[in-house]
């Protein structure tokens, strides 16, 4: 990495002075041209001197036009023959021409490959920082349910509780290592989205089974009693969609409102249902901690994480970025309203309607080609 | 003192899987414990509440805790700070430090350490307070200043009144009971920082400039604070004949 960045630089400096150069020869050339062209008109000028002195001096102008035979004279005037002087003035032109033609020609070649260079340095730049902040913003999601999970095991260890009090530090535990578990999910989820190596396969899905299915995991894994989650969807509804997919879009939204639920100590989650010619809709409204209206763009970028953690507390940043390109792919989109902080918050995802979705099937074709 | 009543802790912190373990064993060392899981939480609990220790949550949502840090201090509030952090680079520490805080403990942490680590901050306050418990270890005068350890408060030889800080006034109070002799750095560090030796010997360095500077007419000239060159320093109330 560092070898060839050395090497960049040192192509762009090579290519920088070789421009440098290029344009010096470009200006010494038409000096030289110049310099030159003068020098001649002022041989000439002496050559009709002469020539006016020696007809002054009474020569015949026979004898001065064999001894200078570029003079042409008329009247007893001598002056320079005009093909002559048209002749030295075509030559400073022909050769003013080539310079600037060839010049220009090198010049636009080196400017392309300094700018090729200089491109893939900004490229690679960027993409150093962005692991970066990614490596940095994972180790520090990591640590504090590490840090958890390391506590409660060394509680156990130290105070040797009885079964009944080791129970609660038992289910932080496992708790700790679900959030864990979840982190790595969606870091991988994320990272395969982002290289375009999903591998979508596009079937006709009941919404209400997909939603109760993700509802269902989440109890049994959490047990968030101070969250009351409802349904309403049509059974007959269905979504023509990657059922993996579907599962990750649906239960990294319904943990994000359940985050946002315990966080605000409690609430309703409604989940809701409904479609038209075109799309259809799934709305999830929660009564969580909400977030500013203005936030609610930023909410669907990598690892953009809310203040007021309606994201989720110990989210990575990265569960809605993941629904927003799954939603992408399938030709969906998604989107979230709050009212602000306190006032809870609802997302809507959207997904074409069954028909208009089977006569696309290309459009969930990303990344197929990219499997051997 | 603290073997009567249980000393009071405030634990911030707004994961609640740590902030109920943290809370849990400080409660079976027999600290009398609270909870805050943001910032705000805790200055308005602390307008309330006297404590012995703070534990302190570097990313808290709103106002991380450094800044928590920083306001505590400047309303006067001189209670240790151990802060919490998931990133332990020095740069950071030295941040917290800056701060106010009296110690940093990177997540993820060793229950017995932070134990300690606890312990060892309580017993360096029980140290300073017991040491500044009788009206005449309170108040030490010298060259026309007069220090009063209990208000950490003092009045220079100009008049002037000056407020200091725990570490100014701790390592003041060190000096104050070795007058006349020679205090190592490594002393002063492991008395006032206690047995994590991590500001270096040049935190103590800039710690006396800034007691010369307060206390000595001519700081560049000081009469007071002594340096002993390669060993620490001796101070003196009477000042260098």
């Amino acid at each position: 990495m560092k070898a060839t960045r050395v090497f960049q630089l040192t192509a762009l400096v090579l290519v920088a002075v070789s421009a440098v150069q290029v344009g010096w020869w470009l200006f010494d050339q038409h000096a030289y041209t110049v310099e030159k062209v003068s020098a001649a008109r002022a041989a000439y000028a002496e050559q009709v001197a002469a020539a006016q002195a020696l007809l002054d001096s009474g020569a015949a102008p026979e004898r001065v036009r064999q001894l200078l035979p570029g003079i042409v004279i008329s009247a007893g005037h001598a002056s320079l023959a005009p093909e002559l002087a048209a002749a030295l003035t075509s030559e400073e032109h022909r050769r003013s021409r080539q310079y600037a033609w060839e010049g220009s020609f090198f010049l636009l070649a080196l400017a392309a490959c300094i700018a090729v260079i200089a491109r893939a340095l900004r490229a690679e730049a960027h993409v150093r920082e962005q692991q970066d902040s990614f490596l940095a913003l994972v180790s520090h999601q990591f640590k504090t349910p590490l840090a958890s999970l390391q506590l409660s095991l060394e509680t156990l260890a130290l105070r040797a509780p009885s079964p009944e009090a080791a129970r609660p530090l038992i289910d932080r535990m496992l708790a700790d290592l679900a959030r864990m578990e979840q982190m790595v999910t969606q870091i991988l989820e994320s990272a395969r989205l982002e290289r375009g190596r999903v591998d979508l396969k596009p079937e006709p899905l009941q919404l209400a089974a997909a939603v109760s299915r993700v509802i269902a995991q989440l109890a049994e894994r959490e047990r968030p009693e101070s969250v009351a989650i409802s349904t309403d969807i049509a059974p007959t509804l269905t979504v023509v969609c990657d059922p993996l997919a579907l599962d990750v879009v649906v239960r990294n939204v319904l943990e994000n409102a359940v985050a946002a639920v315990k966080s605000a100590g409690g609430g309703r989650i409604a989940l809701s249902a409904r479609t038209n010619a075109q799309e259809i809709e799934l709305q999830v409204n929660d009564s969580g901690v909400g977030f500013a209206p203005a936030e609610s763009a930023r909410l669907f970028q990598k690892f953009s994480r809310l203040r007021a953690g309606a994201s989720g507390y110990y989210g990575t940043g990265l569960g809605l970025y993941i629904v927003r390109r799954l939603l992408e792919l399938a030709g969906g989109r998604v989107s979230a309203q709050s009212a602000g902080p306190g006032k809870g918050a609802s997302v809507r995802l959207t997904w074409p309607a069954a028909a208009a979705q089977a006569t696309t099937p290309a459009q969930t074709a990303v990344g197929q080609e990219t499997r051997p | 003192m603290s073997t009567v009543i249980p000393a009071q802790v405030l634990v911030v912190e707004d994961d609640p899987h740590l902030a109920a373990g943290v809370m849990e064993n400080l409660r079976a060392e027999g600290y009398e414990v609270s909870v805050a899981s943001d910032g705000e939480q805790a200055l308005t609990w602390l307008t309330g509440h006297d404590c012995a220790l703070i534990v302190l949550d570097v990313m808290l949502p709103g106002a991380d805790g450094l800044s928590v840090c920083r306001t505590l201090r400047a309303r006067g509030n001189t209670t240790p700070v151990l802060f919490l952090t998931a990133r332990g680079d020095p740069a950071d520490r030295v941040r917290g430090l800056e701060a106010g805080g009296d110690d940093y403990l990177a997540k993820p942490f060793h229950l017995q350490e932070f134990l300690l680590r606890v312990r060892v901050i309580l017993r360096r306050w029980d140290w300073y307070r017991n040491a500044s418990a009788t009206s005449a270890t309170a108040m030490l005068r010298f060259g026309g200043n007069e220090v009063d350890f209990r208000a950490f408060r003092a009045r220079s030889w100009s008049g002037e009144s000056q407020e200091l800080t725990e570490k100014e006034a701790m390592i003041l109070k060190v000096l104050a009971e070795h007058v006349g002799q020679i205090v190592s750095r490594e002393d002063l560090l492991e008395r006032v920082w206690g047995y994590d030796v991590f500001p270096s010997t040049r935190t103590v360095d800039n710690f006396i400039l800034r007691l010369r500077k307060r206390f000595e007419k001519d700081p560049a000239n000081p009469r007071h604070f002594l340096t002993v060159w390669g060993v620490g320093y001796r101070f003196l109330t009477e000042g260098e004949p």
